[in-house]
């Protein structure tokens, strides 16, 4: 079984086409799959997930850990996911940098930080503690945001570089979110990217923004915009040949939508000469 | 207070009141998080979303939710007491089914992830053969971790199953029929609904309560005075609704 992502483009799995993957074995390097959808304790996802796990390398991406929340860390999600990582060995399991619950209620959703000395230790503490937890080494993402906080006293580019730097993880870096967040907060995409030291960077995430709103939101229902594709080919200039997924969760379309998503960042990887650092 | 506890408290409760117009960015993430709970508790409750339709079940999730705070990172596990609060939502009282319909698709989905068990039916039987006949009153069967027993007067099967995708049957459900006796249990893989005589039902439920076969049994012909108990346990074991004997 391989343990390591191939630096080609990879796809989100979700259940809809669990069968499909299953029955056909359609030729994708490799597949990513939401944590909590796996917590379970038996049934027929988990071993949908195992068989696929013999086929495929997998990478496990987790949307519920809260790990900027000021709560304690919960334990009780904590053994779920390491179970889960034990019985799957991922290549990868990521979790967010944000948090989702505070004073024991949760929002089961991706809340954003204020970028301050405080917060950054704060996560850098708790990303320590889960890769204790764990034993072994997770990636943060960047994630989007619709508004800043006036507290906020480092650049975003800076804190995910610093979280990095001091806990020990690397970065999977979504570059949707860095183009959302630049056209929604007036940041500089391309100084976003100069600030993530390339070493740090194990793994991009492509997905479809919202534009219909006030500002940009990051739905994960739509295909990866033009503008964000050329910022993933800037972003492969910097980082070197990095596996890739798309994702996909609202409106999820037919596969070989999926599919040509994917041919698409695999023909920007083809076509990347820098060598993976 | 430290700053970054402080501002997610105050964001927390931004989040919980009410919009305030245009130009209000917790709004964007008011809408995600009440999207997010839609979402999922509509993927559990598809059947109890076709009953009352799109806009009362989005009512529905978004009281339930204000009144039933998630306490967890899983989403998966969220939601089971929504029949017990859909029993008490004022617009749901002309639906006195709803919270029934509503703990049979709990139980299916609980059922889809329990644990599996690598007992088989001949390791029971052959257990069973080991101890001494006197011995067998006391005797109590742990059930196969999926299975769920539930008990409507509305006939909430009926009622589930013409909602299924591809139903292509006469719609009409009698809303006279006797009790639903319910087994919900993962068999294969598959989640199957079963309805129960009486007398079986009635043993299940002693048993899965941790009585001993002898209560059981006690309990089975209280429910059905002409049950058998050799064929309903050796059924039960042969179709893995008992899963394994417990060790007392």
């Amino acid at each position: 079984m391989n343990r390591f992502l191939p630096a080609s483009a990879g796809l989100g799995l979700r259940a809809p086409h669990l069968g499909l993957v299953l029955a056909e074995r359609p030729p994708i390097p490799w597949f990513e799959v939401h944590s909590e959808n796996y917590f379970a304790d038996g049934g027929p996802a988990l071993a949908a997930l195992d068989r696929i796990r013999a086929d495929y390398p997998v990478a496990l991406h987790g949307v519920g850990l809260s790990l900027g929340s000021t709560d304690p860390l919960d334990i009780e999600h904590l053994a779920k996911l390491k179970r889960l990582a034990d019985r799957v060995e991922p290549a990868h399991v990521s979790e967010h940098l944000c948090w989702s619950s505070v004073n024991g209620r949760h929002f089961n959703d991706l809340l954003p930080l204020p970028y301050t000395p405080e917060a950054l230790d704060h996560v850098c503490a708790r990303v320590s503690a889960t890769q204790d937890f764990l034993r072994r080494e997770i990636l943060v993402e960047n994630v989007s945001s619709y508004l800043t906080f006036p507290e906020s006293s480092i650049p975003e580019c800076e804190f995910v570089a610093a979280v990095a730097a001091r806990s020990g993880c690397r970065l999977l870096v979504d570059v949707n979110n860095i183009y959302v967040n630049a056209r929604n907060h007036g940041l500089d995409a391309d100084a976003y990217l100069a600030a993530i030291p390339p070493a740090m960077v194990a793994e991009i995430h492509l997905a479809g923004f919202d534009a219909s709103g006030p500002c940009l939101v990051d739905t994960h229902g739509a295909p990866v915009a033009p503008e964000v594709w050329s910022l993933y080919e800037r972003a492969l200039g910097r980082f070197g040949r990095v596996p890739t997924l798309i994702e996909w969760d609202t409106d999820i379309p037919e596969f070989a939508v999926l599919q040509r998503e994917a041919a698409i960042a695999q023909s920007f990887l083809d076509a990347c000469l820098a060598i993976a650092a | 207070m430290p700053l970054l506890r402080e501002r997610q408290t105050r964001f927390a409760s931004a989040l919980l009141a009410a919009d305030a117009g245009d130009d209000d960015r917790i709004a964007i993430y008011r809408n995600s998080v009440r999207a997010n709970y839609r979402k999922a508790l509509g993927a559990t409750y598809r059947v109890v979303a076709q009953l009352v339709g799109e806009p009362f079940f989005h009512a529905a999730v978004d009281a339930y939710v204000k009144d039933t705070a998630a306490t967890g990172g899983d989403l998966n596990v969220y939601g089971g007491s929504f029949g017990e609060f859909l029993a008490d939502y004022p617009h749901a009282q002309g639906l006195p089914y709803l919270p029934d319909v509503s703990r049979l698709e709990w139980a299916i989905d609980e059922a889809g992830r329990a644990a599996d068990v690598d007992g088989t039916p001949e390791a029971i039987l052959a257990a069973l053969a080991m101890i001494p006949a006197e011995r067998t009153p006391s005797l109590r069967f742990a059930l196969d971790p999926s299975c769920r027993l539930l008990t409507s007067v509305h006939p909430v099967l009926r009622i589930w199953q013409v909602h299924q995708p591809g139903f292509a049957g006469d719609m009409a459900v009698a809303f006279d029929a006797a009790t639903d006796r319910l087994l919900v249990r993962r068999e294969a893989g598959v989640v199957a609904v079963l309805r129960m005589p009486p007398g079986d039902f009635a043993m299940l439920q002693a048993l899965a309560d941790g009585r001993d076969l002898a209560a059981a049994l006690d309990a089975a012909v209280a429910a059905e005075t002409d049950f058998d108990l050799g064929t309903s346990l050796r059924n039960c074991i042969a179709n893995r609704t008992l899963a394994k004997l417990r060790d007392e």
